[in-house]
């Protein structure tokens, strides 16, 4: 196996080898293949040169805060998607995680009149039993009655905001926007870690950088992780060769709860305010930061660094919109185009693979 | 052009092994996937262009039962200018409010438009 790698030549000497028909098509298909990234670099330096504040260190700053904040969300979609299946209750799960943390931390609680401003380790603790709940509901349904996961997830996104409306009615809150949160809570969260020029860089970034550490460990160096992508990238043959299939899919659904949650108690901290409609479409670009990554709806492929890079280039194309002042309605469109657009192109990477 | 391929060069293009997961039942060729993804990349390309063409953002103000204020068109980063306060029977204007709750004032000296946004009068009631 080693001597056949050492022999096998590299892509560009490859190439030069080809008859020209073939290596047109081999130009054409790594064209194709990389078609997203291709435009979404011709994008940014559109949008760099209209406006050259774009790339100053403050846009930048500001574009990494906010890859930070939707990472877990995208590790945590990502996970379901290596399983060949996607979750769209995950915006909701990240907007009842907001609520919960942002409930457990007011100065004046409405929610629960009386209750003392908790530690802030207690609301962590509480987000992640909340998503990791709702998480093995998820996976439940999905691993013990074979239901499609757009089904599934779709079925506990309703149940979730059921139950957001019903908690934000909760003491005499009355369905009210909730703010004023603690300082300590605040602090942990937006407190600065340190300064890049003039621009402060908050603590959460430090945090989802673990936990993108802690995932990369879990998806790769445990027995968990290898079974996931066993069981993504052929359900069968896993369970034939003795992977708990059920026991894994509702580990990964709870695995990727527990990211929203943590999305979510971030969320409240960095917005300062959370209402019902928190998290609303979080999922979405979820998804499509997962699909330009290389998360591979074919299951059983995927990266945590092609999640990051997803991230990251979404959020440089939308703030890059943004500073164009592009309508914020016509964004809409435009992602679920990306996600089309890139679900095509993932397509057609495993459809020419020998 | 590549239409003419002898069947040996068609078969090349057949998929290697079976789609998996959300793609089992797929069956479409790469040329057709091309055309594809090439139509969808214009489209939003076309689109992106066309929000471009028509950016800036609309900040409308909603006077809450005084006398109506014109919405502005800014861009990012813009100051939103100071409109003449409205008037209302019976009532002060204290101010505009980026919230319906007036909670959260709006200073127009320093915030910068970065959406397409509501701003709400708030009102005190004369004694």
């Amino acid at each position: 196996m080693t001597k056949l790698k050492d022999k096998k030549p590299s892509k560009l000497e490859a190439l030069k080898a080809m008859s020209p028909k073939d290596r047109n098509r081999a130009i054409g298909d790594m064209l194709m293949n990389n078609a997203m990234f291709i435009i979404i670099a011709i994008a940014v330096v559109g949008i760099w040169i209209a406006e050259p504040t774009f790339l100053s260190i403050p846009s930048i700053v500001n574009i990494i805060n906010l890859t930070a904040a939707k990472l877990p969300i995208a590790l945590g979609v990502g996970g379901c998607i290596i399983l060949a299946g996607t979750d769209i209750s995950a915006g909701r799960v990240v907007g009842l995680s907001a609520c919960i943390a942002a409930g457990l931390q007011l100065t004046t609680n409405k929610l629960f009149p009386g209750l003392a401003v908790m530690p802030v380790p207690v609301a962590i603790l509480a987000v992640l039993v909340t998503g990791a709940c709702v998480g093995f509901v998820n996976g439940f349904f999905m691993a013990k009655f074979k239901l499609h996961p757009f089904i599934v997830t779709l079925s506990t996104q309703l149940i979730v905001y059921g139950i957001i409306l019903i908690y934000m009615q909760l003491g005499t809150n009355s369905g009210q926007t909730l703010s004023g949160m603690s300082e300590a809570y605040r602090n942990f969260v937006t407190g600065k870690l340190f300064t890049v020029g003039n621009t402060a860089v908050p603590r959460y970034v430090l945090y989802s950088a673990i936990i993108a550490v802690v995932v990369w460990v879990i998806w790769n160096k445990t027995t968990f992780g290898k079974n996931m992508y066993a069981v993504g990238s052929n359900e069968d043959a896993a369970n034939v060769s003795g992977v708990n299939v059920v026991k894994t899919i509702i580990m990964v659904f709870m695995l990727a709860g527990m990211l929203y949650g943590l999305t979510g108690f971030m969320d409240a901290a960095r917005i300062a305010s959370v209402n019902a409609n928190t998290g609303l479409n979080y999922e979405s670009d979820a998804i499509a930061a997962c699909v330009i990554g290389g998360i591979s709806f074919v299951g059983g492929i995927g990266k945590v660094s092609g999640a990051i890079i997803g991230v990251l280039l979404l959020q440089l194309i939308f703030v890059g919109l943004n500073y164009l002042s592009v309508d914020q309605n016509l964004l809409y469109i435009v992602k679920g185009m990306i996600i089309l657009v890139a679900c095509s192109i993932d397509m057609r990477k495993y459809l020419v693979r020998k | 052009m590549e239409e003419n391929q002898t069947p040996k060069q068609d078969s090349a293009e057949q998929p290697q092994r079976p789609f998996r997961g959300l793609y089992r039942h797929v069956k479409v060729s790469v040329k057709t996937l091309d055309r594809i993804i090439i139509g969808g990349i214009a489209a939003t390309v076309l689109l992106v262009l066309f929000g471009i063409a028509n950016n800036g953002y609309t900040v409308t103000f909603d006077s809450r039962g005084g006398t109506d204020v014109p919405a502005q068109e800014l861009m990012y980063g813009d100051l939103v200018a100071e409109p003449e306060p409205p008037t209302r029977e019976g009532y002060v204007f204290s101010g505009w409010y980026s919230d319906e709750n007036c909670r959260y004032p709006w200073d127009m000296e320093t915030y910068q438009v970065s959406q397409s946004m509501t701003l709400y009068a708030a009102w005190e009631e004369v004694p």
